[in-house]
């Protein structure tokens, strides 16, 4: 069904003419390959969908097409023409616009100015002409079914919704021929603007490259998608001759399963639960509820942008939830900072998401790194004493496998995968019962992984609970005991242990309620 | 750990591969602190050289009597620079030390005993007022203790109405003037100062977390660290620090000026990046401190020694700074586009 419709090139299928063909892109930022080999092949007039996981590449593809980021190799034709953008300028005058996910307005000047910027039309003398300005811009809006919106408005006054319109409607104004939408509706309520626009477009001829993670959303409007894994192309297909399940197998493919590591005891179900947490909602979460119980390893999925961020943020004690409780050992608390949420019932230790600029503290030695929440250990009379803190280092260090020569080299010397060890050892040197591990294994060689796996297991073994979010699917089926899945700020659905697997991993987090492949099956 | 021989070669390959130091590298702050040491002596040798006057012990005497009040100012500046911010209140402060001291204590007043630490805590309060401005107002903290400075010192020419009066309480004029085995009460003084500095700034859980707040603030807040207490603390400390100056310094001159703290905010910001501190903080030593402000001390008495003039001081002291910062240039940068995401 999809065995090679790429790098055949020529004319695609009925005659119709390819508007761009794009071979052989790679692009690395030293030694992370973000683009592999990736091909696109988009026809005239269609709506073509880009699809794949977090890291798959497509942000990468998406810059290299609006003329951001320039490909280490590979070849690009536009219309024929060989196509090789320098700025997102250079490929505007190719009549290539993009919407960026990360809306790229400027929120101190006014939607008139954006919308027209960098040529804003001149008066006498060559000075900008205000008046002119609005009276553009708002033509411009009329023009795009926005006529409520003030064009004088400054866009940080607008809402998330009409900022993201207006970063579209530029981009619909520039694009004569290829239009690139990157997650267009992540803060669109409703599509029924954005679908009407993107028909004017087709029939105007406009080639539309869409970019979004909800696949239902994928369906009703494009017709063909290419698939991306790995920073590769996988599969370039016509979305009415592929089912959901053939689409998130292409998109996670088919590896061969990892080992579970065993586990030694089961989850106490009777107990209390170290954490509870019951209708928790404000900054994107609506109504989060779940409850770890001692010796439990729950994994957190989703793709990008879900309110993860957000949910262990609020669990460390550096949000505050609008709405909700969360409960320790049973009883209700609020937490207002890390320090706080470690010290309260048996205690909540945090690893942050991004280890160089939340996690390490670059001048200090690893071992300090390490005992930093636990200092009151380590020293008496407010006076620490060294061997003390060589001890407890030295003991967390082990757990994760970490040489002890390692302990007194200041930690910004060391291999990511080491700076990792520490971050989590000093989680487990805690002695807090509950870890919110945020992607305990980004970036960090296959050793070093396992290394925390075990870790991770031995801690909840011993009764320790573990809440994990992870980028990384594999390490999702091979860890957690139970599985949520996160969307649109909501717990969208929950796996048991027997029930993970990655293909339906990818189908909740792309939105899918009951997708066939989601069914229980015996085995 | 329960895993399987071959993830175990797997991940000795990685050390190997990774990394075979034994042991960390000597730090910046070691050898800063070294040369910073060895550039004194040379100094107070050479001195000699120009005149014979200089380099002799008495001459030594007088550094380190003199150097009693930056060593004491620069330890408070450096605990602020140390967690990333920066005290320009110090003058106003020491001022406000030294006037209330003759002011309201003065010689012979039996009430010495409370009213002296009463000072140090009025002192203090303006470095909680501050901080307060800097941690809940966002302001920065070079125009806030700037602020802080002109509010104190338009108190104080209020207060004293242009003419401060009184005279130096008892136990300021012994701290000064007194001797213990021969050698002058300030020596020993500044001797145990600079150990419980060192032991607060190297060795004690404050000092651990304010190294941590100074390196990465968000990294400490999710380590575990108070930070709010900990940024507090480095602007109280400093401003008892230059009242404890203020009050010294009418004890080894017997008055207070509306001006006296004027000269001192320059060396106790130079005395903390000669000693190798990082003026953005998280890095240096409270010892490569105690050496620059004595370094500034010698450089201080050649200078008048050789009848030349003060403003060549400021010059030399503004161009450290100056030439600091150009080494700092991209750590700046770095410092700068980090702040701006």
């Amino acid at each position: 069904m999809f065995d090679d419709p790429l790098g055949a090139g020529g004319e695609p299928p009925g005659g119709r003419q390819f508007l761009l063909q794009a071979k052989r892109l790679r692009k690395t930022y030293g030694a992370t390959v973000a683009l592999e080999n990736a091909d696109i092949n988009l026809s005239s007039g269609s709506v073509h969908a880009l699809l794949g996981e977090n890291g798959a590449g497509k942000s990468t593809l998406v810059r290299i097409l609006a003329g951001a980021v320039t490909p280490d190799s590979g070849e690009m034709l536009l219309d024929g023409r060989p196509y090789a953008p320098r700025s997102l300028m250079d490929a505007r005058s190719r009549q290539v616009a993009t919407a960026f996910q990360e809306l790229s307005l400027v929120p101190n000047l006014t939607v008139a100015q954006n919308l027209l910027l960098p040529r804003l039309p001149k008066g006498r003398g060559g000075i900008v002409s205000a008046r002119e300005t609005l009276q553009r811009g708002e033509e411009i809006l009329a023009r795009h079914g926005l006529q409520r919106i003030d064009p004088a408005a400054e866009i940080s006054n607008l809402p998330l919704a009409d900022r993201q319109r207006i970063e579209i409607t530029r981009a619909l104004e520039n694009a004569g021929q290829l239009l690139i939408l990157d997650e267009p509706t992540a803060s669109l309520a409703e599509t029924d603007w954005l679908f009407e626009r993107i028909d004017l477009e087709i029939r105007k001829g406009v080639s539309v490259l869409y970019i979004s993670h909800r696949l239902a959303e994928v369906r009703e409007i494009c017709s063909e998608a290419t698939v991306l894994r790995n920073g590769s192309s996988i599969a370039s297909v016509d979305l009415s001759d592929a089912s959901d399940s053939d689409i998130f197998e292409m998109m996670v493919g088919r590896k061969a399963g990892h080992a579970r590591l065993s586990r030694r005891t089961a989850p106490d179900q009777g107990g209390n639960a170290r954490l509870t947490v019951q209708g928790l909602g404000g900054h994107g979460l609506h109504d989060i509820g779940f409850s770890l119980q001692p010796g439990e390893v729950l994994g957190l999925a989703a793709l990008e942008g879900q309110g993860q961020q957000a949910l262990f943020h609020m669990l460390a004690g550096l949000l505050h939830p609008v709405e909700g409780r969360i409960e320790i050992d049973g009883k209700p608390v609020k937490l207002s900072s890390p320090r706080n949420a470690l010290r309260t019932g048996s205690g909540i230790a945090f690893l942050p998401e991004e280890r160089k600029t939340e996690g390490i503290l670059s001048g200090l030695s690893a071992a300090t790194n390490i005992v930093l929440p636990v200092m009151s250990k380590v020293s008496s009379a407010s006076l620490i004493s060294g061997r003390r803190e060589k001890a407890v280092a030295q003991a967390a260090a082990d757990k994760v496998e970490m040489a002890p020569r390692y302990l007194n080299f200041s930690i910004g010397e060391l291999s990511g995968g080491n700076q990792q060890k520490a971050l989590i050892a000093r989680t487990l040197a805690t002695g807090a019962k509950t870890l919110l591990l945020f992607d305990p294994s980004r970036g960090v060689d296959v050793g070093t992984k396992q290394s925390i796996y075990t870790a991770i297991r031995a801690f909840a073994d011993e009764g320790g609970a573990v809440l994990f979010y992870s980028s990384e699917l594999p390490e999702l089926v091979q860890l957690a005991d139970r599985c949520l899945v996160l969307y649109s700020g909501r717990v969208f659905s929950t796996f048991e242990r027997d029930d993970l697997s990655e293909q339906r991993l990818v189908a909740a987090m792309l939105g899918h309620a009951k997708p066939e492949i989601a069914e229980r099956s015996p085995a | 750990m329960n895993l399987t021989g071959k993830t175990t070669t797997d991940r000795d390959r990685f050390a190997q591969a990774g990394d075979a130091r034994g042991s960390a590298r000597i730090s910046r702050e070691t050898i800063s602190t070294v040369s910073v040491a060895v550039l004194c002596v040379v100094l107070l040798m050479s001195a000699r050289l120009i005149n014979p006057a200089l380099g002799s012990w008495s001459q030594v005497e007088t550094v380190l009597v003199l150097g009693f009040f930056l060593v004491i100012l620069s330890f408070g500046q450096g605990v602020v620079i140390l967690t990333g911010g920066l005290d320009l209140s110090l003058p106003a402060t020491i001022t406000m030390g030294g006037i209330l001291a003759t002011s309201w204590i003065g010689a012979g007043n039996p009430a010495e005993w409370y009213l002296l630490p009463a000072v140090l805590i009025l002192c203090g309060l303006v470095g909680l007022a501050s901080a307060i401005g800097i941690i809940w107002l966002r302001v920065p903290p070079f125009i806030m203790t700037m602020a802080m400075s002109i509010i104190v010192a338009s108190a104080l020419l209020g207060y004293t109405k242009g003419t401060p009066r009184g005279s130096a309480p008892d136990a300021a004029v012994a701290l000064m003037k007194g001797e213990m085995l021969g050698v002058p009460a300030p020596i020993w003084a500044l001797i145990g100062f600079a150990l419980a500095g060192w032991l607060f700034q190297s060795r004690s859980v404050y000092g651990r977390y304010l190294y941590a707040i100074g390196t990465n603030m968000d990294a400490a807040r999710n380590a575990g660290v108070p930070v709010t207490a900990m940024r507090i603390l480095p602007y109280v400390l400093s401003a008892m620090c230059a009242g404890l100056v203020g009050i010294s310094l009418v004890g080894y001159s017997s008055g207070a000026t509306l001006r006296m703290g004027d000269d001192y905010l320059l060396p106790s910001i130079a005395a903390v990046v000669i000693g190798g501190s990082s003026i953005l903080g998280g890095r240096g030593s409270f010892v490569g401190t105690v050496g620059g402000a004595l370094l500034l001390t010698i450089l201080g008495t050649i200078i008048s020694a050789l009848g030349m003039d003060f403003g060549l001081r400021t010059i030399i002291e503004g161009s450290i700074i100056l030439i600091a910062l150009l080494l700092l240039r991209e750590e700046l940068f770095q410092k700068l586009r980090a702040m701006g995401r």
